[in-house]
């Protein structure tokens, strides 16, 4: 019992790293923002899309295929953030709801009109099993554990060090601060938002070995579990953004393992809702920071 | 002037009668039957198939005299896969075509919608493609007599993949992996239902997934863990490659086998895993693999007819129930429906695979492949029948 406890355990942080590298983004945006991006998933998606056109298409490496996806959906996101974004600095908050939603159903839409709504079979990255403690799995999963530490690691030294992350902190804090002393707020959302986009493709490529079907509906599942993760994690806390992903895979791996597979989405909902009744600002701050 | 107008009205007055007698003649040359399948909508490919299929058989039956000597032609409707529209399709058929016999469905809930119209209206409904257990539940004894299947059920399908598995493969320990939907939900319950036939046999753990499930380890932890031999799933074609992948992740290829029902034996799915598909477990209605001389040429005469398309499943039942319908037609030396029904009930068909009867219940016994995965191929290992044991 105590090894399956151990291996459900070690199933739930990969999970959980893949969680937080889609949400890390979402909640930073919601940072610079106060709009929650419901398209989120479909930036994960786009990633995964476009390393498996370059592949199976171009027959590029997987690890180019990484390179490839990643900058196609940043390509992607840069003119949506051009064009949608960006004017959603001070819109209301329906204006936003509204606008990833839509922006949601077109980038799903498009993919399923230039490459059909069938499932695709994601071949590459580096699927042979190793043995880690006694548990087999793909190489690629210690891959996806690794990135997940280096990209946090990677975003606290950004939000601490460099000036865009101060300046991403700042105007999370405050709009109208920014503004008045010369922050182009317009500019820091564009960046953000470029980001966490690429972090969710990124994750999408990186989990694309080990989930193997890509299709364009990809991502709707994913938006509505990274909601729940930042939400637990406390909306534009980036660190507490890990801790809830690993959390929620976690907690996932041994529902599903213990109770039954049919309740594992149950389990992000139910969290979801208990934090908004009880700590609508997350686990990890005493109050809410905005 | 007026000359040519006169006669150019006596011309086309005499061309006019000419016509009618001819389209008359041809009316009493003509016998009908109606077609309703999914034409529009995400299952029109299903339909598609199966209008091909019996178009295909009713130019064969033509060619060889046609029904009692009138020719066979179809009246095809779209159903869309919603019962709505089945019914409204079966409703012109039956009010305004007047046709005498029904082939349809292809989706068991639209089936299901249109068994009390054909009941009501007497009409002959010949299913050839629908699996829902229900529909001959509630046929023959059951209620309909109008209502006949031939198409193997879910229930069938079941009790064959598990007579295989504990039988001929000697897998006792078992556990479920299957979609959360009627269709996986109820197979693993007709499972259930024929499992008290094998003593040894056992489910030791129950997980159904969702449609957009990706990470299956939990339950394959957990199967590995409790000594599973085979894992018993009945699920999406497109999960299966997903499930492969990660139980060839976690060592278990070799050791558990998958059984049931998903596509098991295409070659993108092998692909995924080939080591983990290897030995797994398949039951289909048909496949073009299937070796008998009829499936053969049926394939290649589809082939030949359809610029070298390969025939599916549904092209193939709606073909043979076309044929069977004929071989009815021809039993009961009449064409009135109901001297067809009661041919149907007494006949033995030879199908492409295999002999075909109805039982009490209207619905055909008649035999279902049996495969098995091996090298990375699907090898047939069987055609088995499977006796339905009704609830009382």
């Amino acid at each position: 019992m105590g090894n399956f406890l151990f291996e459900q355990t070690v199933n739930g942080v990969i999970t959980g790293s893949t969680y937080a590298l889609i949400a890390a983004g979402m909640t930073m945006i919601f940072g610079v923002l106060r709009a929650i991006n419901f398209a989120h998933g479909e930036y994960y998606m786009l990633g995964t899309f476009a390393a498996w056109v370059a592949i199976s298409k171009l027959e590029v490496s997987y690890l180019a295929s990484i390179v490839l996806g990643v900058a196609m959906a940043a390509l992607i996101a840069a003119a949506i953030g051009r064009l949608v974004m960006q004017r959603l600095v001070g819109a209301p908050f329906q204006a936003g709801v509204l606008a990833t939603i839509g922006i949601s159903l077109i980038l799903q839409n498009a993919v399923i009109l230039a490459f059909g709504g069938g499932y695709k079979v994601f071949e590459g990255g580096w699927i042979a099993p190793v043995e880690f403690f006694g548990i087999g799995m793909a190489q690629q999963r210690i891959v996806i554990v690794v990135s997940a530490v280096l990209v946090f690691g990677g975003l606290e030294w950004m939000v601490r060090k460099t000036r865009m992350g101060k300046s991403i902190r700042a105007v999370s804090q405050n709009i109208e601060c920014c503004q008045v002393n010369g922050i182009d707020v317009e500019s820091v959302v564009r960046r953000t938002f470029l980001l966490g986009t690429a972090l969710a493709a990124l994750s999408g490529v990186l989990t694309a070995p080990v989930n193997v079907s890509v299709y364009g509906g990809m991502g709707e599942a994913i938006t509505l579990k990274t909601f729940a993760v930042i939400v637990m994690g406390g909306m534009g806390n980036v660190r507490g953004t890990l801790y809830a992903g690993i959390l929620l895979g976690i907690v996932e791996s041994l529902v599903s393992g213990l109770i039954g597979l049919q309740y594992r989405d149950s389990v992000g909902f139910i969290a979801l809702l208990l934090m908004l009744m009880l700590r609508p600002h997350g686990l990890f701050s005493q109050k809410a920071r905005f | 002037m007026k000359h040519t107008t006169t006669r150019r009205i006596a011309v086309l007055t005499v061309w006019g009668a000419a016509a009618l007698i001819a389209a008359k003649a041809q009316a009493q040359d003509v016998f009908k039957i109606g077609l309703v399948s999914p034409l529009s909508g995400a299952n029109a490919r299903y339909g598609a198939f199966a209008n091909k299929g019996a178009n295909l058989a009713a130019k064969e039956i033509n060619a060889s005299g046609g029904l009692l000597g009138k020719k066979l032609e179809f009246v095809s409707g779209d159903s869309q896969c919603v019962p709505a529209e089945g019914v409204s399709a079966t409703k012109r058929m039956i009010t305004f075509d007047k046709l005498p016999i029904i082939i349809g469905d292809i989706c068991s809930s639209v089936t299901l919608a249109m068994q009390p119209l054909a009941e009501e209206a007497s009409v002959l409904l010949v299913n050839a493609a629908s699996s829902n257990p229900t529909i001959t539940y509630k046929a023959g004894v059951g209620g309909y007599k109008w209502t006949y299947r031939n198409y193997p059920t879910d229930e069938g399908r079941a009790a064959i993949v598990l007579e295989h598995a504990v039988k001929n493969r000697n897998l006792k320990n078992f556990v479920v992996l299957s979609v959360d939907s009627d269709y996986g939900r109820g197979a693993i319950n007709f499972t259930k239902k024929y499992l008290p036939r094998y003593p040894d046999a056992k489910i030791l753990s129950e997980d159904y997934y969702k449609e957009s499930e990706t990470d299956f380890r939990p339950v394959l932890s957990k199967a590995k863990n409790s000594g599973a031999q085979a894992i018993i799933m009945y699920g999406q074609a497109d999960t299966t490659p997903i499930v492969a992948r990660q139980m060839l992740e976690m060592g278990l290829a070799g050791k558990i086998v998958l059984v049931g029902n998903g596509e098991f034996n295409t070659a993108k799915t092998i692909a995924a895993a080939p080591t983990v598909m290897n030995g797994s477990i398949e039951a289909a209605a048909w496949l073009p693999e299937w070796t008998s001389p009829r499936s053969q040429k049926f394939v290649a005469d589809y082939k030949a007819a359809y610029n070298g398309e390969m025939p599916n499943n549904h092209a193939y039942t709606h073909w043979e129930t076309t044929h069977l319908v004929a071989a009815a037609v021809k039993a009961a030396n009449s064409l009135k429906n109901e001297d067809i029904r009661n041919a149907l009930s007494k006949i033995k068909f030879d199908s492409a695979m295999g002999s075909v009867t109805f039982d009490d219940h209207n619905q055909a016994v008649l035999p279902m492949v049996l495969l098995e995965v091996a090298d990375g191929k699907p090898v047939i290992k069987s055609a088995i029948a499977v006796k339905v044991d009704y609830p009382k």
